[in-house]
């Protein structure tokens, strides 16, 4: 298990993601689903709406990069003894399944405590200065001791002109970002790979960074280099805690991809439309979602909305009921767009009871009354159309059935359009009901992805069978695809069965996805 | 340079006439002052700050008069702080909340009213005691003097209140003298106002836009 090697980055994918243009042309007339960038099934029509340009790879490619001229550090050995301080003398039988479920942030939570060291995955952010910023539980002041061990890890590799970046023992991984001004630990029970854990780190790193600008984060760290940065992020743990949450249970932040609300294709046009009609000059993104959901998101041309800072959106949006309360207008730093600096996005629900919340991003700090007349445009142009009617029909049944694409082995499936870098799933099925099996056909799916995308040995399939359901995972360079079946069907029908859901999200990809995203 | 010129403009273009600002350390109740007056109601379940602010206009019966408040509901963490002044530049209101079971709240509506003195002359502040309701039940909880802060507000000019957002005790009462207040002092201020942007003076209007935006 230790001393896994990791060789940097292996370029296996074709770095190259623009749409082909004289592809597009091919696909409109054939209903066999292109396996080539920009032609599978979901690709945008026009241009691309997100910036893609290595999705997955792009999170992780960053942090090998500065790793890559050194030598990884395996000190499995030598580590084993301050390892101890973090995960306990010994280690814990498979507690895997029975500490999910206290997924609430218990605070209280003794620090020293055996359950406290038995979580399966613990996140900290510490000061370069070796002081506590945040933990996933228990209280930051409780661990100062161990994140200063931590730090002593960082420093005493570095004194040697190395970089500290995983420790295997014990059925234990730790995971070191360093991210000056700022260090970030993952410790984690699960089988998930280093790279894994590490895009998982770099998404806190994002959204601590989305609450305060790099910039800002370096000023204060340049002035005091012991400051306790919980002071400027008091109020905003829940965020964090929450985006833990969904990298455990939201297949989009697995996918790097983001998952549209099904819609006829005509009244998401005229939703488009009347977004793209109530346009200001300082507004760079207007963005419409149902819940967890897109239904459309309109640019301003020439700009591009990362998958990751719409995902920090979701998650602003979504942990908060304070939007609820009247029109929203916060400062917030979009950090796959600009690390330096605030936007400020007008945050509002369309209706007080409603699942659509809007989201108008400026430029200018002062623009909100601007960003409210955009929105009462936008509203009052939606309400006088049938397609508001459509669109408040679609959101109660936000999801469907996978029944609908007729496999009967079939129970599950996420399929990434990488050219929108959009994916679309149906509903979990009956047998995945629980919270409990819903996180453990994630898990399922996240060993999938991480096998597909081994740093050193990548797959481009995988079928692997079990007593409780067979799987098959497919990457190509336009999509990547994973299924789940009864454990009763064979290989040969599992691969049929991709043939057969590929033509029918052809079908549908009008309804299930944005093929034609807008600019003002 | 130009948009910054502009900015003072946008900022108060809305059809409201009085711009409120309620300010306070977070935690102490802002929002649930907010809720209790426009949406009447009182939210138990676990606390949630603020994120950046939250604005509600609301219109309020003065006499034969419907004046349109534009209350802002700034985020009480010192995140945001920086950006506290684009909220309260061009109130005519601000109030200043306290938790009456918390001293250092005080101190924080202290800071405030010093910012307010020296950034906004025309604000009318009122202080704002929440969760009045908790000493109510034992009055052992209460951390700060009625009288002291009524001294505190005669010294500075400020109207003072207790109010409870659980029981809606005294909120009403608030949002009407607020509304009350500026209706009184509606017309001089509005005289006042319309000279107030010049953009063919260019000194002024930079100087205007570098007091109020730094």
């Amino acid at each position: 298990m230790d001393g896994e090697a990791h060789k940097g980055t292996v370029s296996w994918e074709d770095g190259t993601l623009a749409p082909v243009d004289h592809l597009r042309s091919e696909r409109a007339d054939s209903p066999t689903p292109g396996l080539v960038e920009g032609t599978e099934p979901g690709a945008g029509q026009k241009s691309a709406m997100f910036v893609h340009a290595q999705s997955f790879e792009d999170l992780t490619a960053e942090a090998e990069d500065e790793v890559r001229r050194e030598a990884e550090l395996d000190k499995s050995g030598e580590c084993a003894e301050g390892l101890k301080v973090l995960v306990g003398e010994k280690t814990i039988e498979e507690q895997h399944n029975n500490d999910i479920t206290s997924e609430s942030r218990t605070k209280e939570e003794d620090v020293t405590g055996e359950a406290w060291r038995s979580h399966r995955k613990h996140v900290f952010v510490l000061s370069e200065a070796g002081k506590p910023i945040y933990t996933r539980y228990g209280t930051e002041e409780a661990l100062s001791s161990t994140t200063g061990v931590m730090m002593a890890l960082v420093s005493f590799v570095e004194a040697e002109k190395n970089i500290i970046r995983s420790i295997h023992a014990d059925g234990c991984k730790v995971v070191f970002l360093s991210k000056s001004p700022l260090v970030l630990v993952g410790v984690s029970r699960t089988c998930q790979s280093d790279k894994e854990l590490l895009r998982e780190l770099q998404y806190i790193y994002y959204q601590i960074v989305s609450l305060l600008t790099l910039t800002q984060l370096n000023h204060i760290f340049q002035h005091k280099q012991n400051y306790d940065l919980r002071r400027l992020l008091a109020g905003s743990e829940y965020l964090t805690d929450n985006l833990l949450h969904r990298l455990d249970r939201d297949p989009g932040l697995l996918l790097s991809a983001v998952t549209c609300l099904p819609l006829a294709s005509s009244a998401r046009d005229m939703v488009s439309s009347g977004l793209q009609a109530a346009k200001s000059k300082n507004l760079v993104f207007s963005i419409l979602l149902a819940g967890d959901r897109l239904v459309t998101l309109v640019r301003k041309k020439d700009q591009f909305l990362h998958h990751i800072d719409l995902h920090l959106v979701f998650n602003l949006v979504g942990s908060s009921s304070s939007f609820r309360e009247g029109e929203g207008w916060t400062p917030i730093c979009l950090p796959k767009f600009n690390t330096a600096g605030f936007f400020h996005a007008h945050i509002s629900y369309l209706e007080p009871a409603s699942e659509l919340c809007l989201i108008l991003v400026s430029t200018d700090r002062e623009d909100f009354f601007n960003m409210s007349d955009c929105k009462r445009r936008f509203l009052e142009r939606l309400s006088k159309r049938s397609a508001y009617q459509a669109l408040k029909e679609a959101l109660k049944c936000p999801s469907y059935s996978v029944a609908q694409v007729g496999i009967p082995e079939l129970r599950h499936f996420l399929y990434k359009s990488k050219s929108s870098g959009l994916y679309t799933s149906p509903e979990f099925p009956e047998v995945y009901q629980s919270d409990k099996e819903q996180e453990r056909l994630m898990g399922l799916y996240q060993d999938l992805h991480s096998s597909l995308h081994h740093p050193s040995r990548p797959l481009r399939s995988f079928y692997r069978c079990s007593e409780t359901e067979n799987l098959l995972a497919w990457v190509t360079s336009g999509f990547e695809l994973y299924l789940c079946f009864s454990p009763l069907g064979t290989k040969a029908l599992a691969v049929s069965a991709v043939n057969k859901l590929l033509k029918w999200i052809r079908k549908e990809e009008d309804r299930l996805f944005i093929l034609s995203p807008l600019t003002y | 340079m130009t948009s910054r010129l502009s900015l003072p403009v946008t900022m108060s273009a809305m059809r409201v006439d009085a711009k409120v600002v309620m300010l306070g350390k977070e935690s102490v109740g802002k929002t649930s002052l907010v809720e209790r007056y426009v949406h009447h109601r009182f939210l138990v379940g676990p606390y949630q700050n603020t994120i950046g602010a939250a604005f509600v206009a609301k219109p309020i019966q003065v006499g034969e008069k419907v004046i349109t408040l534009g209350i802002w509901d700034t985020a009480g963490s010192e995140r945001y702080e920086a950006m506290s002044r684009i909220y309260y530049r061009g109130a005519r209101a601000a109030i200043v909340c306290y938790d009456l079971t918390d001293s250092s709240s005080f101190q924080r509506a202290r800071f405030w009213v010093k910012e307010l003195q020296n950034c906004e002359e025309h604000c009318k502040i009122y202080l704002c005691g929440t969760k009045s309701d908790l000493i109510g039940g034992d009055r052992s909880l209460r951390q700060i003097d009625y009288h002291d802060t009524q001294d505190f507000a005669d010294e500075i000019g400020a109207l003072h209140f207790e109010t409870s957002s659980k029981t809606g005790n005294n909120v009403d009462e608030l949002f009407q003298r607020v509304a009350e207040d500026y209706n009184s002092t509606a017309l001089q201020y509005m005289t006042a106002e319309e000279t107030g942007v010049d953009l063919g003076q260019k000194k002024d209007s930079y100087f205007y836009s570098c007091c109020h935006n730094n």
